[in-house]
Order: C-alpha cells, then structure tokens, then sequence
C-alpha cells in the first residue's frame, strides 16, 4: 500500500454563522486519484483551500509527506509540490500560453552575461516539450483569450507541472466542459496518476468519480461523512451519503399538457459585440405548458439567444412575439412587464448585485411596483418580509438571514435566489440560462423539480444548457443550436443522446 | 458597525502618527492637541481678546465646517453611483464664482444657494454625460475639469473682478453672503453660518433618499453592479447622469458656503482643499451621508484648530494636512482591508 502524502487530523474552519469544516480527518495516498464530493457548501472546497494556503485551519493539522506544515500562502503551498487548478482559471489573458505558463518562474537568460531578460525561445520549448510529455496538447504561442475553455485548463494543469507539483487541486473542473471535453480530461486525469502524480478532485458529478477516481470521501455539511472505495461502492450510496436522504436521479413527471403559443420567434437574429451575427435567422415557438430545450457546445450563440429574448440585448433583425405581442424592440423592463422571467448564466455579475443583502437582492426586479414601493419611496417591511418569505418558501440559507451580504452565501444558495426571485413573478415565459452550472446533485434536482413545476403551471419554459443530462431529464422539445442556427426541432421523445450530439458537433445538419 | 470600527482605528492610528511627529519635534503632543481642541471653540482659552470667547470660537468653526459637509455628501454620493468624483474643488470653485457673479444683480441669500446648486449640477452632469457618452473616465475629466475652471475664473478674476488691495476677488455683497460676519450679540461678535441647518438637512435627506427611495436604490445597484443593474431594467446610463449631477450639485452647495459665505471672496489661482480633503471625510465617514457630518466635524476639528495650536506651539501649521492625510491613508487601507475576504 503507498504510503499517506497528506493527512488532515481534525481539521475545524469556521466562518462567521457556519462551521465550514467540523472535526475532518482524512488522508489521501499517494499516486491516488482522490475525489471529494458533497452538496455546494459541504465544505469540501474549503478544506482543500486550506491544503493549497488559501485558510489556514481554526483547529487541526494538516501533514504533508509525514511533516506537519503549517500552510499560510499558495505560494508556500507550491513549494511543497503542491498545486491547484481553480474552477475559474487564473490566467492573464493577452499572454501566450508559454508566458501564462513560465509567469513567476521565467527562464532568464543574459544579454552580455550581464542584462537578464527573460528567454521566451527557451520557454516555448520547454513548454513543447511538457506538452508531448503528458499528452496534453498546447500550442505554445497561442494566446490565452483566442482558446476554448478546455484548452485553458490543459495550460492550467501544465501550469502546475512546470512547477513540479505532486499533488495536484482540481476543484470542481468538468464544470465548464462539454461532455466530449470531459471524456478527454478524464483520460488527462488518469494518464497524470499513472504517471505519478496525486490527484484529489472536488466535484459532485457521481459519474465522474465513478469513472477514475480511487477513492472518494464524502462530505455533507461540513462533516466528513465517510471515505469509500469507489470501485466497492455504488452510485446510489454515494449519493444517498452525500444528499443525506434518498435521491431519485430522474424527476418524476406527468406528460405535458400543451397550450397556447406563449413565445414565438421569428427569423431572429443577434449580433454580438464584435458585430458578428451569433444568432442567425432562428424561428421556433413555445407553447404554454412545455419545456424547450436548446441544446447545443458552448458559444454557438445561446448567450445571444437568450439575452435577446429577455430584452437585454437588441436583435439586429427578425421578431419576438410574447402572447401575440412584440416585443422585439422593448426595453429590458417591458419584457419583465410583458412577462418574462429571466435567469442568467452569469449569476455574479448579472443575476445578482453580490453586495447588496439577500433582503435587498430579491426584489431587484420589481422594486418600483406597487408592491415594494409607492411614490418612489421603498417600504422596507415590505422588502423584509418578501424576503424572509422567499428564503423560507425556496430553502435559501445564508449566515445571517436577510442581512446576509449575498457575496458571502454559497453558489448554490446565490443562484436559489435568482430562481426564487424569478419565478415568484409568475411569469407566462421563464427563460433558464445554464440553471445548474456548478451546482451541487441536490441542488440541481430541486431545480429541475422548479422547472417542471412551472412548466405544470401553464408556464412556457426555455431551457438553454450545455448539460445533455439535464435536457434530456428537462425537455418536452429539443432543438440544437449550431453556429447561430437551430439545426434540430424535435420533441424529446423521439430523439436520442447520440443523434443530438451529432447536431451539437455539426456533423448532421437539417 | 465594521465600517464604524474600522473609521475609528484610522482615526486612532492617525492621531497616534501625529503625536509621534509632534514628540520627534520635541513638542507635548497632548498640550498640542489639547491647543486643537481649544482652536476649534470645544476647550477653554487662556485668553480671548475683546468680544470674543469659546463660543464666537465655536461659531466660526461651525463656519468651517459647514462647506466640508457638503463636500463630503458631493464625494459619497458619487461613491454610492460607482463615481469618484475627485473634482469637488473645481466644481465648487465654479458654483461660488457663478454664485458672486450672480450677486451682482441679484444680491439675495437664496439666489446664491440656488445658483450654486444648479452651477455645480451642470458641471457634474457635463462629467457624468462624458462617462456614458464617451465612456471617458470620470477621475480623468473631472481632474482636468478642475485645472479648466480654476484657469478661466482665474483669469476672469485678475481682468475683471480683482480687488486691488487685497489681491483677491471682490468680496461678496454681504445682503447676499451666507455667513453673517461680525454679528453682534450679548456683547459678543459672531460668524454666523446661515448654511449650516441647510447642510444638516440635506445629509439627513440624502440619506433617507439613499435608503429609502427607488432612485436611491437604482444609485446603489449602478454602482456596485452595473450589468446586475441593466438586467434589473434599470437605466443605468440615466442613473450615472443624474448621480454626478447630484453629486455635482452638492459640491456647488459646498462651493457657495465657502466662497460666499467662510469667505466672502475667491482667491485666484487655487482650488480650496477642502475639495480633497472631503474624500477622507467620506471615506472616513463609510460614505454614508450622517458619517460624513461626523468625519466632517472630526476633520474640520483637526484643520480649523491648527491654527490656533500652531501659533501657541509654534509649529507649522502643514501638521493638520498631515494628519489629514494619515486619515486618508489609513481609511483607504481599512476599508480595502475589510472588504478582502473572498
């Protein structure tokens, strides 16, 4: 048996109104792939932020390679050999990939033997060369900003391993990935491990964990719940053990009863910033009662799509008629006023102003009605108990109740946020943009349980997600968009996994 | 409350620098700010000369203070918007200069208050115009702004509005001057700030229309989140200008009860400090419009009584900016310091 390379002895981290980690002790072996999985706000980010120096623990200690260390900066961290992808990359930009890779540990050679400058051939190198290496295919001269995401996090990985780190942090990293994608950073993933290298993974996929890790502990609210071998123990426990209650994977639903032409789109098209046409000349209708899906790779134009159906950006060409209205043209609060709830991708920066309290968040959209305020004069009763009642009717927790500044809440109880301030509008059409992105198995049933729930209530649902999983458990009707246009209407029973993502690829075209 | 601690640990660290400067000049740092104290009208003279006493001392410091209160709203207003209007000195320049030139015709107190409202708006929305228009930054034109407007009035003053004498503008019509200057009472002479109340009132209303107002919550979304705000159906364009139109506005207020009532005349060729120092005091005061009143006092205790402590200690009378600017610095720090988890 390898022996332990890090041990955490009852580790305790506590932030202000939650114990974030409680009492955890656990070791991971080395040359293993170690996953750690739990619901959003389990704590299973926050311990292993503690391994890389982000905290450092209120109680417990933390052993690496036998030593006890106390770990107070990520810088020390590396030094140790240990290193950490995060879920939102840390890359510069307009920097190539050698540049972003080399950054704090330049080769640096000697104009003259005396004026140091930094070897950037030399860089390019070595980088071709840790690229064949691993496997991980990288161009070194490419900048960062013209690459998709997967290869962002392929420089990520060589990032640490220029570093020389053993122990190498994903935190929740098929997150962005599309399901191809996936299958190629499993392979990374596993071709590290047999190369040497430990692995400890957060994430909440089961399937992932399923399909390379060794080992998984879990956790659920900051308690270490148990630590499995994943090939011994089933999906289902694992689940059971993480949600802390049985979980059904597929939501239960009656068939959908369609209605009236609630959206109809016509020939719609968007351009983007740069003046590219991102949408081009799409036409699909909803009906009240059902759920349309729009599957399709990322940056095929759904933010476009979106955006501009929820009146935050202007077509450049075609209509949108909502219950026989058009709303083409409208202003982001004549949507709403038409009806039209809108969750976005972007719960930071968009769905939600981070330093506002929960109390303060909710009513972001309808904060000049009648209900919240008169003659412009904002009831704060009104505000407190519309909170209060959305957090008790949606399950939101937060530290410090209505108060809570919403920065300092969990991804999952954020977006919980958005969905109970859109859908408490009642709306006949709910836009969901990537509604689960991130979130934990709980929290994506639950919203998926909201999804059809509104959609029974006679709501017409866009769902646009890159999850295939999640639009196959989601929709009544499919249709992929490809390079701007919709490829595929179909309803969802007569299409299966594989034909849409031929359409997703481009491989079959209408 | 935490903005509340960290105002104070910036106070306590600044006073404490200042007493090791002043023991390093080999003076009694209590003595010294004892002399503060004593300066701004809050301790007992040794001394007064004829007519006067802590309280004609006191009056004239509520004199000083009450453009700094308006300064300070003008700086955390445009903050609550997500501008740093740094340009308060220029703005209230031009408010008092078009205040003294309306004077002329029209010598009324509430012409003045009115004209420098509405000059300072103008200002604020011709920066908060170029932001959404042009997107050039409101730190850069409001700066220049300030060069801009101190330049033109400079050279308006000097060809047509100097009093040779005293090397400054004329002074003010004292029908149309917020100050009473020299007002007799009890045997005593007073400065009396007409603005004060005013300036009072208006922190108390902006805060309540922060707080309590639709516009006040479309300001605050703006600032902090701007794409957060678009999604709400906010016209964040509409908010930014009317933001710095009011902030502007304020920095006019602050402009006319200094110029045409502190004092009654523009000296060519500066902009007040006040303008600059009003950023600690917002700062210090967590930019919230009754903090502000505080930092205000504060700050004004530390600048108005200087001069007194200078001349009793024979000290330079540079250690009030100095502490100033410890404030500034240290406020900055404390409120960067807080806000740096996650």
């Amino acid at each position: 048996m390898a022996e332990n390379i890090v041990e955490f002895r009852h580790i305790t981290k506590r932030f202000p109104g939650i114990v974030a980690n409680d009492d955890v002790s656990l070791s991971v072996k080395e040359g293993e792939i170690f996953a750690v999985l739990g619901e959003n706000g389990a704590g299973k980010s926050t311990l292993v932020s503690m391994l890389f120096g982000m905290y450092e623990p209120d109680e417990g200690e933390i052993y690496v390679r036998g030593r006890l260390e106390h770990i107070n900066s990520p810088r020390y961290a590396g030094s140790i050999g240990i290193g950490m992808v995060h879920q939102h990359f840390r890359l510069v930009s307009n920097y190539t990939v050698a540049e972003n890779i080399v950054l704090g540990l330049e080769p640096v050679s000697k104009i003259f033997g005396i004026f140091p400058y930094v070897n950037i051939k030399k860089a390019n190198h070595d980088i071709a060369e840790l690229s064949e290496r691993y496997g991980l295919k990288v161009n070194p001269t490419d900048v960062i900003e013209n690459l998709n995401v997967a290869t962002q996090q392929r420089v990520e990985i060589l990032k640490m391993l220029y570093r020389e780190a053993e122990i190498l942090i994903f935190d929740e990293p098929t997150a962005v990935l599309t399901p191809q994608e996936i299958e190629s950073f499993l392979k990374i993933v596993k071709g590290l491990r047999d190369g040497g290298k430990t692995i400890i993974l957060i994430t909440h996929k089961l399937r992932e964990i399923k399909a390379v890790a060794d080992r998984c502990a879990i956790m659920n609210r900051g308690k270490l719940i148990d630590v499995l071998d994943v090939e011994t123990s089933s999906t289902d426990d694992m689940a059971r053990m993480m949600v802390g209650r049985d979980v059904s994977f597929k939501t239960e639903r009656k068939p959908a009863k369609f209605g009236d032409v609630i959206l109809d789109v016509e020939n719609l098209t968007v351009r983007n910033r740069a003046g590219f046409e991102a949408v081009k000349s799409v036409s699909f209708q909803i009906h009240a009662g059902e759920v349309f899906a729009v599957a399709g790779v990322s940056g095929n134009g759904q933010n476009e799509l979106a955006d501009s159906i929820a009146g935050l950006v202007m077509p450049s060409g075609g209509t949108v008629k909502l219950n026989g209205h058009d709303i083409t043209r409208s202003s982001v609060r004549e949507h709403l006023t038409a009806g039209v709830a809108y969750i976005p991708e972007d719960r930071h920066n968009v769905g939600l102003v981070l330093d506002f309290t929960l109390r303060d968040n909710f009513p972001l959209r309808q904060y000049y009605t009648g209900k919240f305020s008169s003659n412009g004069i904002i009831s704060k009763s009104e505000f407190e108990s519309y909170g209060e009642k959305l957090a008790e009717a949606y399950d939101i927790r937060s530290g410090q109740g209505g108060s809570t500044i919403t920065r300092e809440m969990s991804g999952g109880n954020q977006q919980k946020a958005i969905i109970a301030r859109e859908l408490d509008m009642k709306t006949p059409l709910i836009i969901f943009m990537q509604p689960t992105r991130g979130l934990d198995a709980g929290a994506v049933m639950n919203i998926h349980r909201h999804i059809t729930a509104e959609r029974d209530r006679g709501a017409a649902v866009l769902l646009i997600s890159l999850d295939l999983d999640e639009i196959m458990d989601c929709a009544d009707t499919i249709a992929v968009i490809y390079n701007g246009s919709i490829s595929k209407i179909s309803p969802a029973s007569e299409i299966s996994t594989d034909e849409i993502g031929l359409y997703m690829m481009g491989v079959k075209t209408a | 409350m935490r903005k509340f601690s960290q105002s104070l640990f910036a106070i306590i660290i600044s006073l404490a620098f200042g007493a090791l400067i002043l023991w390093l000049m080999g003076k009694d740092p209590v003595s010294a700010y004892m002399d503060i104290l004593r300066g701004s009208g809050l301790m007992e003279k040794v001394k007064y000369s004829g007519r006067q006493n802590m309280f004609t001392d006191f009056m004239s410091f509520i004199d000083a203070l009450t453009p700094m209160i308006f300064a300070s709203l003008a700086v955390a207003l445009a903050l609550k918007g997500g501008f740093f209007n740094i340009g308060i000195a220029g703005q209230m320049l031009f408010a008092g200069f078009c205040a003294h030139m309306a004077a002329l015709f029209i010598p009324s107190k509430i012409a003045v208050i009115v004209i420098g409202f509405i000059a300072g708006a103008l200002i604020g929305a011709l920066i908060g115009w170029l932001k959404y228009r042009f997107n050039v930054n409101e730190v850069v034109t409001s700066i220049m702004l300030d060069s801009i407007l101190m330049y033109l009035i400079t050279f308006y003053i000097n060809t047509f509005y100097i009093n040779p004498v005293s090397r400054q503008s004329k002074s003010i019509i004292s029908g149309a001057r917020l100050t009473l200057s020299g007002f007799r009472w009890e045997g005593m002479k007073l400065d009396i700030a007409l603005a004060f109340p005013v300036a009072i009132i208006t922190a108390v209303i902006l805060n309540w229309f922060i707080e309590r107002t639709t516009y006040g919550y479309e300001i605050k979304a703006t600032g902090l989140s701007p794409h957060a705000a678009y999604y709400a159906g906010i016209n964040v364009n509409r908010t930014a200008l009317m933001t710095m139109t009011l902030s502007g506005a304020l920095a006019g207020l602050a402009g006319v009860s200094y110029f045409c009532g502190y004092l009654a005349a523009i000296q060519p060729g500066e902009t007040p400090l006040i303008g600059f120092d009003a950023i600690a005091v917002s700062l210090l005061g967590g930019n919230n419009p009754l903090g502000c009143v505080f930092a205000s006092f504060l700050i004004t205790v530390i600048s108005k009584g200087t001069i007194y402590m200078s001349s009793r200690q024979n000290i330079d009378i540079e250690i009030a900016s100095l502490i100033t600017a410890f404030i500034l610095t240290f406020a900055a720090c404390s409120s960067f310091l807080g806000r740096r988890r996650k």
